[in-house]
Order: structure tokens, then sequence, then C-alpha cells
């Protein structure tokens, strides 16, 4: 275990992702891995991360075949097990500082479980991809690009948050902590909203959906970056919340086309990673990692489809968001229109977005096999803009008339997380409170009384120990708040 | 119902030359055939039919309408009669006898004086007795007007004041209490009076539009060409333009005249009507009768010009009794009967509102409007909501329009129509009931209902009633032709010798003739299906009777059908509540629809949204509804949003549902718990907290809410059933500590012993 040596103590997290069923043989265990951060750690380090991990799964299945290893708590770190697919694995290891930020292991699974369904959305599952080139070029092509989007996507939030949420620090992957935000996976903000408000949604949400005719189509619709209504399951409702958040609502959406300078900074900023990425990848057989990002024109043996990249959304004339991650071509100035997999029903589906003013709607349409899908997709968003145009201003008026501030919906004076663990509901204090708080100011004060389900529980924070975002601190957390009946 | 009324209709429709109509005029009509009978009068104040012979008047009531009526007689002195009223109070009479007096007759003492004028120059041109607090009898001259009051005790008139105006000719109407004087050379400057009985208000003077045939040609207007018609409370003279083919529109405001744009006509002859506020506009010579609804400043026709329809006369004349009151309608009826009725011939007089008088004949025809088939005829041309709205402003027959508009939604919706139209429907449906219950015609219309079903208030004729009655047990009658063999056909018609159900031997004559159908006819064949749904939910002692009866005999339908039916008759306002609006409409589609039910859901809320801003309330079955519909179809995320956002309203019944539908959702079930405990249900909380096992949970829920009305043995049962002796023993102590006696109950001795087993086992 040679994690611990003082020449990773440097490296704070480490990210792998590889297949129990691959590289069995002896000398073909570089199979094993699809991605692994940072990438230039010698294959040595990395094979054996993944030994003994997979180590450590092989034994503890002979207890518990069905769930096998979470964790392992080493001295100095923490080994998070989370097995995305069968045979599958995604291990993160943590660094455990000195201070006393102890990482809630629960919070770092819905991380590694959060990367996993987004890029089931968008790409589909990994181990689809595998069986597609069983030599693995594919899905490494996909994973890593994705990867390193998504811990991108976060240091990407931060700055407007004013707060220095940095996944990607240099070499480093720094978790981000309590101080900085709140927030927790694998859940959905929701606005609130008065019955008037709700009925007049809803009443959009109708027209939105006979929009696209006779094909069962699903809508989601987010005021800022709070859920108003969705139609969807639970699960791609997240998914697709948590993708709005990044990369759709009005505040990703303007900071890209506000400042063209910002993109070009932005642009060069992964040229910066991608020369380092380079500069390493001597080391590393080209066949592991094909990076289109790193190389626009080169070597372009796969078509990835980036999501998760930055700044690439922009908002249209009519009002409907467009990107050119799904062209068919890199270099073509068709954009084609996103497609993503729905988990529920594993359904292709058409994403359209359309933003007005803070009101964000995503439609989500079948991709038909029978009919041309663009010309579908075109269809529906001529329907959209002819019917449903004037409801979605009454229904942005009636939001922006409860919404009343940055910060209304927000119990004042207080910084809180509050999950509904039934509904997969959670409500932070804005992120702008967050750093105006010590941690004195939070400690075992009774902040709200009854969310909006009407259960009726004081809520309190027990001890120092802080509360959750992302991937913070104590395990126990929803029980101390959610007081069943 | 709509049902009877428009399959025999549309039958005709493609049988006879007529055609389809949306006005008729019912046989038999009132006749007034006295011998001797020296012409016929009509007194619009006491709404009487007057004729007089030699040395009798005869006076026959048209309000309510019957043909039925038997004439009342007076006697009068010999003499001319140029014209002839009943004082509003029915106690004097009025005769004009010349262009200078009027006589008076005292009904019960048969006393009588004279009035005359004074001068020589000046001429009467005719009276009317008025309501208004200052005089009771008003002498239109040809040098203004004379207004006078009666004193019983002299048994005289004394002129009270005079007011100076040049006259060429007057108009006048009682229903409008406003009279009009025509003067000057064209005769088209008027002076109006409205002698109500707030008092008289003198209308500013105004001019009248005329086009001239010619530069120097200055036409004449006619008394005839100005019809003054009350249509929603609202007056309006109407002046036909001859030249330009026009009929021009005035509408009188207090203190201003205002003309409100022309409709063109079609006929040298036109006459005008007003039914239940709809204008009718009959073009004489062509035949045809165009409707307008001027409520709206649309000035559009409601449908295309249509023939003015006879209906009810019958094959055998001979046979004139009241009871055969449907159906074998014919506009050709003249050609069939050799009775002298010809429609719009020159005799016809029209009587203000919607009387026909033919003097040759010597009959009184009353015109009736067909909601059913100028709705379908007006759906036809335009758009289903504005057809909702006329038909929500219809008073006379308010419950067949309301029936006509359950039936529209039904369709609109069944059809699948697009939201926002349905949307648009309901607004108006939810709008027009919060008015109503506002100006409190709604509530007034179940009121009369209930405390005076004998005294009929309001307008509408028994004959309507009677026509309402027979159309339902048609349409329940003809329904049920459908489901059974032929030979219930031939029993019906065999039947048909009893009175009670010759309108079922019409059903079965038109019902061939049903087959080949049209359009239109399409259209009501749909609506009598939905009919007969509607009437099986509503009203549950008619549905099953109706079945049964058709072996049984057929009177006893007719009066089963008779009971509810005459109730709703009464209503003043086809306003219809959102009570009405879920059994009559959403509970009976719900059971048609198949596949997805997010239209269904979609045009619920869009009457939620109607309902919540004009803040109706609405039945929880609806809510139940919308909850069972999501979760058929597990849209469990969508019914979450509903609950929390309280789009659906927190009710027990809902409650209930979410438990049940939560059956295969966990969360909605959670939802349905905390909303029991938002409502403070304890005794139902903490049953279904015992029923799903939290048997804990509910104990401290019952201690501390005092919750003791739920049996001890649920929760001994429950912990027993988790087969963990603690519990059991917990459970037990609780109820010992805390029920006093239970002790000595048998579920405690039982589950003691039970306990004691479980030690004994667990220790062996």
């Amino acid at each position: 275990m040679g994690l611990s040596s003082a020449s990773t103590a440097t490296e704070a997290i480490k990210l792998c992702i590889f297949d129990l069923r691959r590289g069995q043989q002896e000398g073909q265990e570089l199979d094993k891995i699809l991605f692994f951060f940072p990438a230039d750690l010698p294959f040595s380090t990395q094979l054996s991360v993944i030994g003994l991990s997979e180590g450590l799964i092989t034994f503890t299945r002979i207890f518990s075949p069905e769930a096998a290893c979470e964790l392992i708590e080493a001295e100095r770190h923490s080994h998070v097990f989370y097995e995305a697919e069968p045979d599958i694995w995604m291990v993160m290891i943590v660094e455990k500082n000195e201070s006393e930020a102890i990482w809630r292991i629960a919070a770092l699974q819905k991380v590694l479980k959060e990367v996993h369904s987004l890029f089931l959305m968008f790409h589909g599952s990994i181990r689809a991809l595998l069986e597609k080139e069983p030599a693995g070029g594919l899905i490494r092509a996909h994973l890593h690009p994705f990867m390193m989007d998504y811990l991108r996507a976060c240091q990407k939030w931060s700055p407007l948050d004013n707060c220095c949420w940095d996944f990607l620090f240099g070499k480093k992957l720094l978790l981000p902590s309590f101080r900085d935000c709140l927030k927790e996976c694998g859940t959905v903000q929701m606005l609130n909203v008065s019955r008037e408000a709700a009925i007049e949604v809803q009443s959009l949400v109708r027209l939105l959906e006979s929009c696209a005719g006779s094909s069962p189509c699903y809508s989601l619709i987010l005021f800022q970056d709070l859920l108003v209504s969705t139609t969807l399951s639970p699960v791609d409702t997240i998914n697709l919340f948590t993708y709005a958040v990044l990369r759709l609502t009005p505040r990703t959406i303007s900071s890209g086309v506000s400042s063209w300078s910002y993109l070009r900074k932005g642009s060069t900023g992964s040229s910066v990673t991608a020369g380092y990425t380079l500069a390493h990848s001597a080391s590393v057989p080209d066949q592991y990692y094909c990076l289109p990002d790193t190389s626009p024109s080169g070597d372009n043996n796969y078509h990835v489809v980036r999501p998760l990249k930055r700044d690439r959304w922009s908002k249209a004339k009519d009002g409907f968001l467009v990107t050119d991650i799904w062209s068919a071509e890199a270099g073509s100035s068709t954009s084609a229109t996103p497609t993503i997999w729905l988990q529920q029903t594993e359904e292709r589906m058409y994403l359209c977005a359309y933003q007005f003013r803070s009101l964000t709607l995503i439609l989500v349409v079948p991709v038909a096999s029978i009919l041309n899908g663009e010309q579908l997709v075109s269809l529906v968003k001529q329907q959209v803009l002819e019917n449903a145009s004037l409801k979605m201003l009454k229904v942005e008026e009636k939001l922006s008339k409860g919404w009343g501030g940055e910060n209304a919906y927000h119990v004042s004076g207080y910084r809180y997380l509050l999950v509904d663990v039934d509904r997969n509901v959670s409500r932070a204090s804005p992120p702008g409170k967050v750093t105006t708080l010590t941690k004195d100011q939070v400690l075992r004060t009774v902040i709200v009384k009854g969310p909006k389900v009407g259960r009726l529980f004081p809520l309190q924070f027990s001890i120092p120990k802080v509360v959750s975002l992302a991937c913070t601190t104590t395990a126990n957390v929803n029980e101390v708040w959610h007081k069943k009946f | 119902m709509s049902g009877k009324a428009s399959s025999s209709q549309s039958s005709v429709g493609l049988s006879g030359p007529g055609g389809l109509s949306h006005v008729y005029i019912q046989y038999p009509p009132l006749q007034c055939e006295i011998s001797g009978s020296r012409g016929l009068f009509y007194d619009d104040g006491n709404k009487l039919l007057l004729s007089p012979t030699l040395d009798q008047v005869f006076s026959w009531k048209t309000m309510p309408f019957s043909p039925l009526v038997a004439p009342t007689s007076d006697t009068i002195s010999e003499g001319p009669i140029l014209s002839i009223r009943y004082s509003l109070d029915a106690k004097l009479i009025a005769i004009q006898r010349s262009n200078r007096e009027i006589q008076f007759w005292h009904r019960e003492t048969g006393e009588t004086f004279s009035q005359s004028c004074r001068s020589e120059s000046e001429s009467i041109l005719g009276f009317f007795w008025t309501d208004c607090p200052l005089c009771d009898i008003v002498f239109v001259k040809t040098s203004g007007l004379d207004l006078f009051a009666y004193n019983s005790e002299s048994k005289s008139l004394h002129l009270v004041e005079t007011r100076k105006l040049n006259v060429c000719w007057y108009a006048y109407t009682h229903e409008s209490r406003l009279v009009l004087l025509a003067s000057g050379m064209q005769c088209k400057t008027f002076n109006g009076f409205q002698l109500s009985s707030a008092g008289i208000i003198r209308l500013p003077r105004f001019e009248m539009a005329m086009a001239k045939p010619e530069a120097n040609s200055k036409p004449v207007l006619a008394a005839e060409d100005i019809y003054i018609i009350t249509v929603y409370g609202r007056i309006y003279c109407l002046q036909v333009d001859r030249v330009a083919m026009l009929l021009h529109s005035y509408r009188f405001y207090r203190d201003a005249v205002v003309q409100q744009g022309s409709l063109p006509i079609y006929s040298s002859r036109i006459a005008v009507s007003v039914v239940d506020n709809v204008l009718l506009v009959h073009q004489v010579d062509a035949k045809v009768i165009i409707l307008y609804d001027i409520f709206a400043d649309s000035r559009a026709p409601i449908s295309a010009p249509l023939p003015l329809l006879l209906r009810g006369l019958r094959r055998f004349n001979s046979s004139a009794s009241r009871s055969g009151r449907e159906d074998i309608e014919s506009s050709e009826a003249n050609v069939v009967s050799g009775n002298e009725t010809i429609t719009y011939g020159d005799e016809w007089i029209f009587l203000v509102p919607d009387l026909i008088c033919d003097v040759a004949s010597k009959c009184l025809w009353k015109i009736h409007l067909d909601l059913e088939a100028s709705s379908a005829i007006a759906a036809s041309s335009s758009e289903m909501p504005s057809v909702l709205e006329f038909l929500q402003r219809r008073k006379l027959e308010a419950n067949k329009a309301k029936q006509l508009c359950l039936a529209i939604v039904r369709t609109i919706i069944l059809e699948h129509r697009p939201v926002p139209m349905v949307a648009r429907a309901m607004d108006i449906l939810v709008t027009n009931y919060s008015h109503s219950i506002k100006t409190g015609s709604y509530l007034k219309g179940i009121k009369s209902e209930k405390t005076s079903p004998s005294t009929v208030p309001h307008v509408s004729s028994p004959s309507a009633v009677a026509e309402v009655t027979a159309s339902r047990v048609g349409a329940l009658e003809k329904s049920v032709q459908h489901e059974f063999a032929a030979g219930v056909d031939s029993e019906l018609f065999n039947r048909s010798s009893t009175l009670l159900s010759s309108d079922s031997e019409d059903n079965a004559i038109s019902e061939p003739q049903k087959t080949n159908s049209s359009d239109i006819h399409f259209f009501y064949g749909k609506v009598d299906g939905e009919n007969l749904m509607g009437a099986e939910t509503s009203s549950t002692d008619v549905q099953p009777t109706s079945l049964q009866h058709q072996l049984l005999g057929p009177s006893n339908n007719a009066l089963n059908a008779n009971a509810p039916e005459q109730q709703e008759a009464q209503l003043t306002s086809p306003a219809i509540s959102p009570d009405q609006m879920y059994s009559f409409i959403f509970a009976p589609i719900e059971e048609e629809m198949v596949g997805d039910p997010s239209y269904l859901v979609a045009i619920i809320i869009e009457f939620l949204h109607s309902a919540n801003s004009e803040k109706v309330k609405v039945h929880p079955n609806l809510y139940v509804l919308t909850i069972q519909l999501l979760a058929r179809y597990e849209r469990y995320a969508e019914l979450g949003l509903y609950v929390i956002n309280k789009i659906v309203e927190p009710s027990k019944e809902v409650a209930l549902q979410l438990l049940e539908s939560g059956r295969q959702n966990i969360q909605t079930r959670k939802l349905g718990l905390d909303m029991l405990r938002q409502l403070s249900l304890h005794h139902d909380y903490v049953l279904f907290l015992v029923q799903d096992g939290y048997y804990l949970e509910a104990l401290r829920y019952a201690r501390k809410y005092k919750v003791n009305t739920v049996r001890p043995s649920l929760f001994l049962e429950a912990a027993f059933a988790s087969n963990d002796s603690q519990h059991l023993a917990a459970v037990l102590r609780f109820f010992s500590d805390f029920i006093p006696g239970f002790q000595s109950t048998s579920d405690h001795n039982t589950y003691y012993r039970i306990l004691n087993e479980m030690n004994s086992s667990i220790a062996a």
C-alpha cells in the first residue's frame, strides 16, 4: 500500500475506473484500467491501486456477494468504492489531511454515482461501450474527456459563487469542503411555488407536452437553478437537473455568451491541461488515452461527444439553447440536436432546451425511428414557440413575482442543508451566504420548522461536525434531520 | 335533454324539403275563433289576446302560453273599436272608439265613462296603461302626450301632465316601457320617454339614419319599420332601412342613444321577435329566420338562415289533445293537414316579443327556440366556446341549455380537441357559474325549486317542461332499443296506443330514418349516447327503471322520468357548478377514455386554473380522479408535485386515495399519510400507521394526540405479526398502563398468553 508514501503525498485525490472482467491474464493487467486520475502516475502505481482494490473486492465478496467492499479506511487515506455497473468499479482515494474535514463517505460515493449517472445519460453504459469495442479504446476515449470535463465542471461553478471550489487545482484534485458551499449530490433543489403559480406551471407543462403530438415526451422546468416542475422519473430528473444546473441555466449560459474572451481563456486553459497531458502521454501508450480534446486535428480515431464541455451552450435568437457539442463532425457548423438516454425507460431522447429570462424549459422528445428526428424536433420547437410562448411569459411573470430577490426562498440568518430522502429533494441556504458565516453561528440551533411536505420536525445541527456539501463530513446527517414520523 | 328532439328533427331534415330549423312553432296554436269577432287585438301590458264581438270582448291569456286556455269574456257596449287594452290591474277596459274619444269600462260594476280630446286640431293616435307612479294611462296624440291618473273614487281620469310635441306616429312596448314618438317630414326624428315604475325619463332627441334612393327623394319612415326590443335587459330600437337593406340598431341609455351597427336584411318584409334574449329576424319573403345574439359586440349571426318549422302537427288532426306533443314535424305540414297554416302568410302579425298572430285563421303561435338545433348549427359554423357562451346566456330553457353545455363539453373532450380551446370552454362555464353565484341567480334557481315547486315563478311554459321530459324519456328508451332485440321495437310500437308512450312510438318511427345520417346527425347521435350516460350517473332512479320498464309498461316510465326532470327544468340559470362538472363531465368521460390520461389531466388542470382564478371551490372527487389517473399511468413524480404544490387540495378523500394509489409507490403513500396528519385526522392516521406496521410510532402518536378510538387488538396483532416479543410486551404494557380495565379484557388475556408462549419458546 504505497499510497501513503511520500512520493504521492501531494496527490490529494485519486480516481479510477476499472473492469474486473478484463486483464485477468498475466501481463495484460493494463487492460483493466479504463480511467485513472491523475493520468500521469506511472502505471505501476496505477496498477498497485487497482490491484489493492480488486483484491479487497474479491475478498469481501466471499462474505457479501451482493454488496462487496464499500470503503477502506487507511491511516492517511480513505478508499471509496462504488460498483457502477456489474464488475465495473469506480474507486476514489482521498487523502485525510490534518484539518478537521472528515469526508462523508456517502457523499463521496454520491459523487461517483453522479458522474456515472451523467455518463449513462449521455453515452449509455460503460459495459455497452466495452462490448462495442472490446479493445477498450472507445470507452477510454469517452471516459477520459468526460471525467475531466466533469471535474472541471465543478471548478467552473465556484468562481461565480465567490468560493473557490477547484477540483482541478494544477495537478491536484481538491474536494470542496462544507465551507465552500452546500450541496447534496443526487438531490434536486425545488422552488416553492404558490398554488396559483403551480397550476399555471402545470398548465404550461401540459401544453408543452401536447406540442410533441402523440409521442410521449417529458419536460423539466427550472427557474434560475431551482426545479419547478418535472414529468420525468426521479432518476432522470436528478440527472437532467444536475446537467441543467451545470450547463443550461441562465447563469451558465450568460457567462458563456456575454464574454467571448472568457471562452478563449477557457480554451487556452484547456490547452494548458492538454499540453500537460501530452507531456505525460509519452509514457502512456496511445491506445489507452485517445483524447480528441488534446489533439483536435490529430489522431481522432473516435468521435466523442463531450456534453460537459464548458461554454458550449448558447442562446439562439428564438430562445432555444443551441450547442455544437453534438455536431456530427468536429469542425462542421451544423449543430445536431443533443440526445440523451433515459434511465427509466432506456429510450434515446432528443433534448430541447428553451430559455426565457430566468425560466429554462427542457423538453425531452423521443428519437422516433420512423420520422426524421431533426424534423420532428424543429416541428416541436415551432409548436412550442407558437402555442406556449404566451403561457411561458405568464409563468415567468408569476414565478418572478414570488421570487423576490436572490435569497427570498431562504431562511435568513442561517446556513443549512435540508434533505428529504424520500423525495430526493434538498434545500440549502444560497451559496452567497456561505462565506459570511462562521462555524460558531451554526451550532445547535433550531433553524427551520416544517419543510414543504408539511413534515414537522425541528432541524438542528448536532455537532460542529458540519454540514454536508457534495462530499463532507459525518455519516448520520440524515438521521438527525429526519426523525421519521 | 337533447336526445329526442334532435333525432326526430334531423330525420325531418333529411326527408322534408324544409330542412333543419332552429326556430319552431308548436302545434297546436291557441285558437281564438269567436263567431262575430270584429278583429283581434293584443294587449301587451297584460299579455292578453283580445277579440271583441258586437257586445262582448273575449280575452285569452298568452302568458304562460297554452293552447288550451279558455277565454274570459266581458260585456261591452256596441260601437267601433280602434284599439282595446285592459288596465294593468285588469279592473278597467279602455276602448278607443274614434280618434277623439276613449271609452272606459269598469269590469266589476259595468260603469263607463269616456275621455276625449279637447281641441279640434288634435287626434288620438293611441294609448297605453302604465305602471309609472305619476299616472295610470297615457294618451298619445298628434300634439304630444297626455298623462292621466285614474281616480277610483270619482271613477274618472284627471290630467296630470302634458308633453307638447308634434307626433306623426308612435311605437310603444310595455316590456321596455318606452314610447318613441316620430316627427318631422320623414318621420325620422324621435323623442323618447320611458315611463317606468321609477318615473319618467326623457331620452334625448335623435334622428335615425335613412339612405336615399335618389338624390332628392326623401323616404318616409313608417311605424312598421320600427321595433323596440328588449334583450338582456337592454333596450334597443331596430329600424328597417328599406333602401339600404339594412336593419339599424340603436341602444338606449339613460342619457344617450347610441347607434350600434347594422344587420343586413334579405327581404323587403321583415319581422323581429325576441325569444330568450335571442334576436330573431324573420326574412318574411324568403321565409327564413336569422338569429343574432347581440350580447357581445359581434354582429355576426349565430347561424345560417333557416326556415321556421311547424312542429307537432299530427297526422290525425281529429285528436287535438295535448298529449300529442311530439313529433311528427314537417315544415310542409300545411300541405298535409289541409289546415290553413301557411308560414309567413300575409295575415301573419308578429307580436312583441315572441308571438305570431295569424289573423286569417284566428290562431296564435308562440315562437320557440330549438336550443339543440341552433347550438348544433352554430357549432358547425362557429367556435365551440362561443356556442357555450350563447347557451350559458339562455334563461328560458335553462335546464336544456345546461344539458347541452354538458354534452358539448363532453364531446369536445372526447374528441380530443386542442387543449386551449377546451380551456376556454371551461373558463366560460366556470366564469358563468361564479357570476351566477354572485348575482344569486344560481341559488335562486335552486331555492325556488325546493320551496315552491308548484308556483312556477318564472316564465317556462308547461309545454316546455313536458317536452323536456318527453325528450329524456325518448333518449333513454331509444338507447335501450339499441341494446334490445328488434322485438322490443315492435312492442314499443304496439304500445303506442297509450297516450304516454306516443313519443316512443315516434322514436321508433324515426329510428329507421336515422340510419342514413348526415354529419350533423352524427353529432346528435353522439350527444344522445352521452346524455344517456349523464342520466345514468345523475338521477339514479331513472336509470334502473328505464330498463325494467321496457318490460313492465310505459306509463310507469314516464312518471319516473318526470320526477327528477320537472325539478331540474325549473332552474333559472344554466350555470354549471363544479360538482356537476365533475359528475356530468369528468366522471363519465374518465370511464370512456382509453389510453394516455395526460389529455384529461391537462383538461382538469385547465379547469382548476379557471376555478382558481374565479375562487370557486372544486369537488374533492375531482382531485381523487386526478390522482387515480396519474397513478394508473405511474406518473408519480407529477402526482407528488401536485400534492406538494397543493394543486390537489388536501382533504380526507384525497388522502385516502393517495394511500390507496400508494400501494405501488411508497412516496405517494407517505404523502397520503402526511396529508392525514396535517388534516388532524388522528384516528385514520394511527390506523394507517398500524396497518403499515409502524405500530410503535402509532402508539406514540396516539398517546400524544389522545387517540383512543383505535382498537387495542389492532396494535397487538401488528406487534404479534412482527414476531418480536419485546415489542409485543411493550404494546401490552402500554395498554395496561393507559387504558383502565384493559387487563380484564379478552385481548389482554389472549396476548398475555401468547407472549408467555413466545418467551417460553425462546427460553427453551
